[in-house]
């Protein structure tokens, strides 16, 4: 008996003190030794890989893979973590489950976990810090440096290149970390064809100005028609889809967004033109001071807006491709949704800027055999599985070359894909970035929001905006002592 | 040797076995296993928030990349805007937790004497409090979506639509709309606090008072107000803190933006998009010292007020003099005992 309670009490002391030696390694011990780890382990990666191109044993790469061939004889269980919560509901068209039968029917003894998050951006960075979070993830907003800590290497650039598009997010020293799940057009014009027509728009609008005559005539032609919804309730449609419009669809410069914007003196600045950062902003805080968006934005709501943009009461939102499968089918005029690139002409042709969404990036402390069993599903998810075509995407394989019906307006318009950053400059944008607050492209929301509210209350011009997001961004490239070449170039565009 | 070492390991265990044995071990185990999970789950994570306070880094950094900045973090919370300008929208929801205690203290009284269907109204009043603070947001973003709840029931009692304000996008008022939704649903959990008080107040006490010609008015103001003081001063102190750290309404209703952006709110911002986790440390570290120093005031505050009342039995007023008096007499004291106790140092 006695001996019984000694034994629990000390049970309880050496769990005590087991919480404690937890929390006093995870600050300073354990993390350095993680590290080591890793960089063992990354070496070995690249060993393997070495060694695999001399065709012996270790990880079959993912260029390697032959779907159906490859590792048909792994028993593993895999767990994915995803953004797209929506597929995880029974009654999405494609859902999630579709493509791990498809994966399961060529390799029956790997089972995969999904898990889906709400929060993703912020959550998955979280339990990135915590480890343990699983072997396959959408790649979340990480240093490029910091790519390798968390994320196996699936090759280099060149030779990945010839198997998979859209490569150019998660890359780092040549090394490739993230394959795209989908790719799309960004910043473009999710639009109510029936409307456009019914007000008397025939024809696409190509200028901004053009843009806004045409919202204009929508709302004369019917006033409750909402011209543009800005979804500003949502938040993430605010930052999330215009930012995407300031590199290709409004400069046609695929060097735009990485390379160029980082040395650009005044990015915001007008460059007089009609093009640019300046003018993708400029349209909605026109179309809010001109009153063509909805009357009051601080309740608008998104699910809602999908079925209101089916039935013709919202003419037009400013959002990526991916959105157009969501509103057709939320509700039953699908035919009538349709997408146009951002009305910007830059020396009389029409860019669309277009890219990767989240990026497949598998655990680099991960056993050889779970890395394995997640190459093959990511290869599947990637070739076989026809997921970016189900979402509304651009083809992923290059081997795939179907694209779905509703890019038929852009024959005439050029897909620009942002190159990555110069080597050395991987992480500058997340720098200048997180110093200005601006976050351009990462999130920004609360840049594009305070126009909504400074065009609605007329608190601030235009003009006054722009000037003040160039000193953040002057200032940032200050203090990370940036060298500015851009100046003499936006000099010349303002002649 | 092994005799010796056998020996003293049966005295150990004897000991462990014996009654005393067994209350040192309990005894230590109560203080230190909950100072150790106290430790290692509060103390712990607030000291490495504190020292990331003074790094300029984001989640993903490594700990190895983690730059050193000094105090730089703490100069730009002083400087920054968005900030200071965010304490300030504190003001508003410290508007309301006075008005919210005063409707709470109102309610309380009304219901702690025979009140027809009491209890009914104390749990419907109650039922907010139980809702979670991220469906209250929702409840009133819809409640005060143009043309929905709050603009029918007004339209009702007869206002017209056009002249009704956009509650939430309107800057002069949507703060006033978020404080609105803060005090609706915490009044009740203050009405009930206050009702749990008022309730040990001796019963007898209240006949003595009206058989003295006492009204209900001076009822409260001088028996339910200084026997309750103690739970007042609680709740004033929780909610005034409460108002410092708000941050669901205006997180879930309107995001923080449209200039409704409070402390928590910006702070959130600047860790989560901008991924400056030393400087919303510092925010963070910033705000426990103003909460510190609002709660040391306020104790100062509630200790003059309820000076005269500090005791059950006497008077501030007839404290000080008794005090006064007794000191007197000490000094006295002390001037005859003074050569004897002299003598006995020497």
């Amino acid at each position: 008996m006695k001996l019984k309670k000694f034994l629990a009490l000390s049970m309880a002391a050496v769990m005590t003190l087991g919480i404690v030696g937890c929390g006093g390694n995870g600050n300073d011990t354990k993390k350095p030794v993680d590290k080591t780890e890793d960089g063992k382990k990354e070496t070995e990666i690249k060993n393997s890989e070495n060694t695999e191109a001399g065709g012996s044993e270790g990880l079959v790469g993912y260029t390697d893979i032959v779907l159906g061939e490859t590792g048909t004889d792994i028993t593993a269980t895999i767990k994915v973590l995803t953004n797209r919560t929506d597929l995880l509901e029974s009654d999405a068209k494609h859902p999630y489950q579709e493509y791990i039968d498809g994966f399961n029917e060529l390799y029956p003894n790997i089972t995969v976990d999904v898990e889906g998050i709400t929060d993703y951006a912020n959550e998955t960075l979280l339990r990135l810090q915590g480890g343990d979070w699983g072997d396959i993830m959408m790649i979340p907003e990480v240093d490029k440096a910091d790519l390798s800590t968390y994320f196996m290497a699936y090759g280099d650039l060149d030779s990945m290149k010839t198997q998979v598009n859209y490569l150019n997010n998660q890359i780092y020293e040549n090394q490739v970390y993230g394959i795209p799940y989908m790719a799309g057009a960004n910043g473009g014009i999710v639009y109510n064809k029936a409307v456009f027509e019914a007000a008397g728009v025939t024809e696409l609008p190509k200028t901004p100005d053009a843009f806004l005559d045409a919202l204009q005539k929508i709302k004369d032609y019917n006033s409750d028609i909402v011209p543009l919804y800005t979804n500003y309730a949502a938040k993430w449609t605010m930052g999330g889809q215009w930012d995407a419009a300031i590199s290709g669809s409004a400069t046609g410069d695929s060097t735009y967004m990485n390379q160029k914007l980082l040395h650009t003196s005044n990015p915001f600045a007008d460059p007089g033109d009609g093009t640019h950062a300046y003018n993708v902003y400029k349209v909605l805080y026109e179309a809010v001071s001109r009153g063509l968006t909805e009357e009051d934005y601080s309740t608008t709501d998104w699910e809602g807006s999908k079925g209101m943009i089916n039935n013709g009461q919202i003419a037009c939102m400013v959002l990526g491709s991916w959105a157009v499968p969501q509103m057709q089918d939320a509700g039953e005029h699908s035919a009538d949704i349709a997408y146009m690139p951002f009305p910007i002409t830059v020396n009389g042709k029409q860019f669309s800027s277009a890219g990767p969404d989240y990026c497949f990036g598998i655990c680099t402390d991960a056993d050889d055999t779970q890395k394995q069993a997640s190459l093959l599903f990511v290869k599947y998810m990637t070739e076989k599985s026809g997921m970016s075509y189900n979402e509304g995407g651009l083809p992923i394989a290059a081997s795939d070359t179907a694209m779905p019906d509703f890019y038929a307006a852009f024959s005439d318009v050029e897909f620009v894909v942002d190159e990555p950053a110069l080597a050395g400059e991987e992480d500058l944008l997340n720098a200048l970035n997180t110093m200005s607050e601006l976050m351009v492209n990462q999130g920004g929301d609360d840049k594009v929001m305070s126009i909504v509210e400074n065009a609605s209350t007329g608190a601030k011009s235009f003009d006054d905006i722009m000037n003040e997001w160039n000193q953040l961004w002057t200032d940032a490239q200050e203090t990370e002592s940036v060298e500015v070449t851009g100046a003499s170039e936006s000099v010349e565009a303002t002649e | 040797m092994t005799a010796a070492t056998a020996k003293k390991k049966n005295f150990f265990h004897d000991w462990l076995k014996s009654r005393k044995g067994q209350q040192t071990i309990i005894i230590l185990a109560f203080m230190f296993i909950p100072l150790l999970l106290l430790f290692v789950f509060t103390y712990l994570p607030f000291g490495e928030m504190v020292k990331f306070s003074f790094y300029k880094m984001k989640y993903s950094t490594p700990v190895d990349k983690r730059i050193f900045v000094g105090w730089e973090n703490y100069k730009a919370v002083f400087s920054r805007d968005d900030c200071f300008g965010a304490i300030k929208l504190s003001l508003y929801y410290m508007v309301g937790s006075i008005l919210q205690l005063a409707i709470a203290l109102y309610l309380a009284t009304m219901l702690s004497f025979k009140t027809k269907g009491g209890n009914l109204f104390k749990g419907l009043m109650f039922f907010p409090y139980l809702i979670s603070g991220i469906a209250i947001g929702f409840i009133f973003k819809f409640f005060y979506t143009r043309g929905f709840v709050f603009d029918t029931v007004l339209q009702w009692c007869g206002f017209q639509l056009d002249n009704l304000p956009y509650w939430l996008k309107d800057q002069s008022i949507n703060n006033w709309s978020l404080v609105g939704s803060s005090v609706w649903r915490y009044f009740g959990q203050n009405m009930v606090l206050f009702i749990g008080a008022i309730m040990s107040v001796d019963a007898e006490m209240y006949e003595a008072a009206e058989l003295d010609g006492a009204n209900k008015f001076q009822q409260f103001m001088h028996i339910i107000l200084p026997s309750i003081k103690t739970i007042v001063t609680l709740n004033v102190i929780l909610s005034i803190t409460g108002s410092l750290s708000a941050f669901d309404p205006p997180f879930v209703i309107t995001s923080g933006k449209n200039g409704t952006g409070t402390y928590f709110v910006v702070m959130n911002e600047i860790a989560h998009t901008s991924q400056k986790v030393g400087l919303a440390s510092a925010m963070a570290v910033v705000l426990l010292v103003i909460i510190f120093a609002a709660t040391i005031l306020q104790k100062l505050f509630f200790k003059y007020i309820f000076r005269n009342s500090d005791s059950d039995d006497e008077t501030y007023d007839a404290k000080k003099r008794r005090k006064k008096l007794e000191k007197q007499q000490r000094k006295e004291l002390a001037k005859q005992n003074g050569p004897a106790v002299r003598k006995g140092a020497v």
